[in-house]
């Protein structure tokens, strides 16, 4: 198991700095950052004065090194657009993302179960025929647009809940629907298939046509049995649901660091892109591990083999 | 926006992987194709989804002489007239006009072009790359299948939205760049299809076979593997162009995808976006047309998935 | 075993949407001794001498007094920190401070704060957005006695007390001797009517009135106690804000939504004039590219014919907005160009372009970062006589790269000046050598403008302005497009008047009720 989990882990690290080292090398071609950090109005000498001292004029594998080093000590280096350190920036807007991202999984989990399970056990009635339907809507309707339209909704026709910003916990309702809602078809057909196959077992079958008593327990262990990928799953969504942040941050205007990291392309400020790539790739990475860590758990089949 | 690996995971594409090469049994005596498509007639969804792909494609090929006006023809005084059933409207100008002027029905057909272009364009791309990929890693093994393998998770790992955009931002905004961009980045499924397939298919005797008989690995690689793959890629391949133009739409709207003045649809939406509270119809009506044209492709794929594989759980 | 769920979740959610439909309305009418402005741009400091945006300098009269101040019915350069002053002689201007000007530390300000103020801005390494104009006419300041300074200047500038005014907010002795440049990171300290009580870049600043400010200025005693700036950029949802109160005052809001929003009973909309211009820069000296079509006089007459300007200033720009043929805003003193003057004539625009030797038209990029929408209307109207423009829309800061690295071939941009009523504001920093808006390669240009703004005698600058003007537009090393009006909305009940310089002064602002 310890194997495992430091197998899995290496790569990951790996993966995220292969990654990094990516998105580095692809500003260090296309920006000129001195001229972002001196400003509009700045003459050419105190651009290249700049250029020197911050020692952009280096190949790009060593101000990468320096960088990375910087990072490990826990120095993001500074926005050149806020001129504040990158730390500061991602740890005051980490807060938003996080209750959105958590929030939107809770409301995926209460639309999503509860239909998947419904359509499972009821196959082909209303139920698994609405929740089908759902599924095949939600995956067509682009997110951004769904934002737009309950804004519409909520800002003129039923003023009940805020449609921009992030003060309150009013404020994540809408925003968490929308996000939420995008990962409600994978989820709720994992549920049904899983929970499908699980009743199409023998025992249960068996179960079911005897009567038996503890029908109900054994019911409630299928369910568990079927949830398990089902866990998994949510644990990689919560990792989506950052990049989804991306959108849904945008549309309702929350300061949050997905809409950071696209302010942040816009203004070329490439500290605060390259920290926040590398912290949206780590938190993905890491959830996978911890999802495949938990499927090892569940199911020692996997353990062992 | 579905994501690669939101869709890798899921519960369809599961099920994918484990079903190629599998001969259809009709119990009919009709050969497997002819089968398919007899299931085809009676199933709505792939008729509905066919439809409407069909009526699409039809407006975007032939909107020069369908659509009543220039989609780029600027008329400032007849800006943000209301859609012919508000009041305000003109029967000329069926879906009013945006900000500049333009008529939005010409728009919103000339924009079907656009979608279906990037749809197609993108999943192409991927397919490419993905089948490619999957067949050298398949059938080479070894060091290449690792570093495959290590280039899948970080794919995977990459929030894509925001990689696409700052590869647009650093690279320009163009129909191509946009089309290769995002077929860089959605290539997994393929690879995964692929890939799998390939290692079965080395296990085979026919394969040992014909290397016997003097073809190269990878002849009989591309010769054996990929007809029988041909139902899963097209799968897929429907999936993907869904999310090619979902993607498609969600960078325009966020500015880092189509360029103005052309006529896409999540551009359209961003560009009505300031009114929207009060010529609601700007933004309204490109969403409808986005929401039904990846509706219809994912209708297809599911529908073909459907009739071109059997033991599907009902 | 779902059975009774519906009705447990029925009767949660009903009590939620109560609480938050109660919630909503629990802090209405706490809020009329404060007054939320929306800021569309974040700005990155309150620090005016580091910034150059608008907003900055609505923000700074707020917290910040100069020597001087643009008095808001006038537009004249009336003394505000100093009690009185004497142009000794044309290079030697003295002044006398006020004795009862407080920082917002509650120190006295002295002559020593004010030599520091001005020695900072003069250094060459201190990077204030001003200081280049500054040192272009500033040679030395000193201090006299401890409550008079004295400017000696290197050249007779007209401008001097509007520079001072606009330009220069007054700051106590050493504040940037431990920091640096960095400055910008630290409270603010000004002797102006409203302190700085928190300031989170890109989300809020908040103020506080300041008691202590001197009691003769015309701005003491603002009505309202706090002033409240948020980032909102995006514009619907300032709206949704300022719909549903969140905010009080909406800037800079594009005619569109004004239009629209003057149907709504909770929203006063409010016009006002604007001294800022828009106008497209061609890069006639080549500097971008030697074989730029713009290095061709008819090529940059041809899209002065080409784009409408009338239409797009009377559909697009529209409230007192007008369509202008010169560099310069119709309010400003030495705007009087005299000709010649390009008329839309897209048949003569596609002539002259045959001319030129591009009978096909060509492409280029245009760039912008503001007033999306009029460029997409420039857009347009060009890709009508065969050019195609790429239009380049980028954000400020990526903007101002491109265009000092000298690598644009047209942009399209706007010039505000602070709302300054003189011709000077625009072309003195447009065709002056050595400024990297200055794509015409002009020198005698350059030494036409310089040459006004020395000139202390008004009649000798406007012949000298008339003729800097009529050779802009006879060498059309710009297309003029329009001046600007401005929208604002308000909260209904919230006071506030727009003068004539475009520039809000909240200070002014009270409730009604």
């Amino acid at each position: 198991m310890l194997n495992y989990i430091l197998r899995r882990g290496f790569l990951a690290l790996l993966v995220a700095l292969f990654v990094s080292f990516g998105t580095f090398a692809l500003f260090y071609f296309a920006t000129d950052p001195a001229q972002t950090i001196a400003g509009e109005d700045a003459p050419p000498e105190m651009v290249e004065e700049i250029r020197q001292e911050y020692g952009f004029d280096r190949p790009v594998s060593v101000q990468y090194v320096e960088w990375l080093g910087g990072v490990l000590r826990g120095d993001f280096g500074e926005s050149y657009f806020w001129k504040q350190p990158v730390g500061e920036l991602i740890k005051e807007h980490a807060g938003v993302t996080i209750i959105l991202a958590l929030s939107s999984l809770m409301i995926t989990i209460l639309i999503a179960l509860p239909l998947g399970i419904g359509a499972a056990l009821r196959p082909n009635s209303w139920v698994d025929r609405l929740a089908l339907s759902i599924a095949v809507s939600a995956q067509a309707i682009p997110n951004f647009w769904l934002g737009l339209m309950v804004i519409i909704l909520f800002a003129v026709t039923f003023p009940i809940f805020p449609v921009s910003g992030d003060a309150t916990w009013l404020h994540y309702v809408l925003p968490a629907l929308v996000l939420g809602a995008s990962s409600v078809p994978a989820v709720m057909r994992l549920t049904r298939t899983g929970l499908l196959d699980v009743l199409s077992a023998d025992y249960i079958r068996t179960a079911r046509a005897k009567g038996f008593m503890g029908y109900r327990l054994i019911f409630q262990q299928a369910l568990r049995n079927a949830l398990l990928p089902v866990v998994s799953v949510l644990a990689v969504q919560l990792g989506h649901k950052l990049g989804g942040s991306v959108v849904t941050e945008s549309v309702f205007s929350m300061n949050g660091l997905g809409r950071l990291a696209v302010e942040s392309i816009f203004n070329s400020d490439i500290p605060t892109v390259q920290s926040l790539i590398l912290i949206f790739v780590l938190t993905f990475v890491l959830l996978t591990l911890a999802a495949d860590l938990i499927n090892a758990w569940l199911d020692p089949r996997i353990r062992m083999g | 926006m579905m994501t690669t690996s939101e869709t890798v995971n899921s519960p369809r594409f599961v099920a994918e992987s484990q079903m190629d090469g599998e001969q259809v049994d009709t119990g009919l005596g009709l050969s497997p194709a002819k089968a398919a498509l007899k299931r085809a007639r009676r199933h709505t969804g792939l008729k509905i989804g066919f439809g409407i792909i069909l009526v699409m494609a039809f407006f975007a090929l032939f909107a020069p002489w369908l659509a009543p006006h220039d989609p780029y023809l600027q008329n400032l005084p007849l800006r943000l007239l209301s859609p012919a059933w508000v009041e305000g409207g003109e029967w000329r100008y069926l879906f009013g006009t945006d900000h500049l002027g333009r008529d939005y029905l010409s728009r919103i057909i000339y924009g079907a072009r656009i979608s279906l272009a990037i749809g197609v364009g993108a999943a192409t791309v991927g397919a490419i790359i993905g089948v490619t990929l999957g067949l050298l890693a398949g059938y080479y093994g070894g060091w290449l299948d690792q570093a495959v393998n290590f280039l899948v998770t970080c794919q995977l790992a990459i929030p894509s939205l925001l990689l696409i955009m700052a590869l647009v931002f650093v690279i320009g905004q163009s129909i191509t760049v946009v089309i290769f961009v995002i077929g860089a980045t959605h290539w997994v499924f393929y690879l995964v299809v692929t890939r799998s397939a390939t290692l079965r298919l080395r296990e085979m005797d026919f394969v040992a076979a014909a290397r016997s008989m003097g073809c190269s690995r990878f002849q009989v690689a591309v010769r054996e593997v990929l007809p029988n793959l041909s139902n899963q890629i097209m799968v897929i391949f429907t999936l993907e162009v869904a999310i090619a133009i979902l993607s498609e739409a969600t960078l325009s709207f966020l500015g880092l995808g189509i360029p103005s003045p052309m006529p896409s649809w999540g551009l359209m939406i961003a560009e009505g976006k300031t009114s929207m509270f009060f010529q609601p119809w700007l933004v309204i009506l490109p969403g409808v047309a986005l929401f039904m044209l990846v509706i219809a492709v994912n209708l297809l794929g599911d529908g073909v998935r459907d009739v071109t594989v059997t033991d599907r759980r009902s | 075993m779902r059975i009774h769920y519906p009705r447990r979740v029925g009767i949660c959610l009903t009590g939620l949407l109560a609480a938050g439909a109660l919630s909503m309305f629990a802090d209405a009418g706490e809020r009329s001794d404060t007054l939320v402005v929306a800021l569309a741009m974040p700005l990155t400091t309150v620090d005016r001498l580091y910034s150059v945006q608008r907003e900055g300098l609505i923000l700074s009269q707020l917290t910040d007094d100069g020597l001087f101040h643009v008095d808001p019915e006038s537009l004249e350069f009336v003394p505000l920190a100093a009690a009185s002053y004497e142009w000794v002689s044309e290079t030697r201007l003295d002044v006398v401070l006020r004795d009862d000007v407080m920082f917002h530390d509650g120190s006295r300000l002295t002559a020593e704060d004010v030599v520091y103020t001005f020695d900072w801005v003069l250094h060459k390494d201190s990077g204030t957005s001003r200081g280049p104009v500054i040192r272009g006419w500033l040679d030395s300041v000193e201090e006299v006695a401890s409550n008079k300074v004295s400017f000696h200047l290197k050249v007779p500038y007209p401008m001097a007390l509007r520079d001072m005014a606009v330009s220069v907010p007054l700051r106590k002795k050493d504040t940037y001797a431990e920091v640096g440049t960095r400055a910008v990171e630290q409270p603010l300290n000004g002797i102006g009517p409203y302190r700085v009580t928190n300031f989170r870049a890109g989300r809020e600043i908040v103020l506080t009135r300041f008691e202590g400010y001197y009691q003769a200025s015309p701005k003491a005693n603002p009505a309202i106690e706090n002033m409240v700036f948020r980032v909102i950029p995006d514009q619907g949802t300032q709206q949704a804000e300022l719909l549903s109160g969140g905010i009080d005052l909406m800037l800079d809001v594009p005619p569109d939504v004004a239009d629209n929003v003057r149907h709504l009973p909770n929203v006063v909309r409010l016009e006002g004039d604007d001294i800022r211009i828009g106008y497209i820069t061609l890069d006639a000296a080549g500097y971008s590219d030697p074989d730029t079509p713009f290095r061709n006089l008819k090529v940059r007459r041809a899209l002065n014919h080409a784009i409408n300007r009338q239409a797009i200033t009377e559909y697009l720009v529209r409230g007192s907005a007008e369509a202008i043929d010169f560099a310069c805003h119709p309010h400003q003193f030495g705007c009087e160009g005299s000709g010649p003057v390009y008329a839309y004539d897209p048949d003569k625009a596609k002539a002259l372009l045959a001319e030129a030797g591009y009978p096909q038209g060509f492409s280029f990029d245009l760039w912008a970062y503001r007033d999306k929408i009029m460029a997409e209307a420039i857009v347009s109207d060009l890709r009508a006589v065969g050019i195609n423009a790429n239009l380049r829309y980028v954000k400020l800061n990526v903007f101002s790269k491109v265009r000092n690295d000298r690598d644009m071939s047209a942009f399209f941009a706007s010039y505000g000046g602070g709302g300054t009523a003189d011709a000077s504001a625009i072309t003195g920093v447009h065709f002056v050598a050595n400024t990297p808006r200055n794509y015409s390669g002009d020198e005698d240009l350059a030494a036409t403008v310089l040459a006004a703004e020395r000139t202390i005698d008004p009649e000798k600058r406007r012949a000298l302005y008339r003729q800097a003007l009529n050779r802009i537009a006879e060498q059309a090393y710009w297309v003029p497009m329009f001046s600007y009006s401005q929208n604002f909305l308000l909260s209904p009940g919230l006071e506030l008047s727009v003068p004539k310089d475009g520039v809000p002064r909240l200070w002014q602002a009270r409730w009604s009720h």
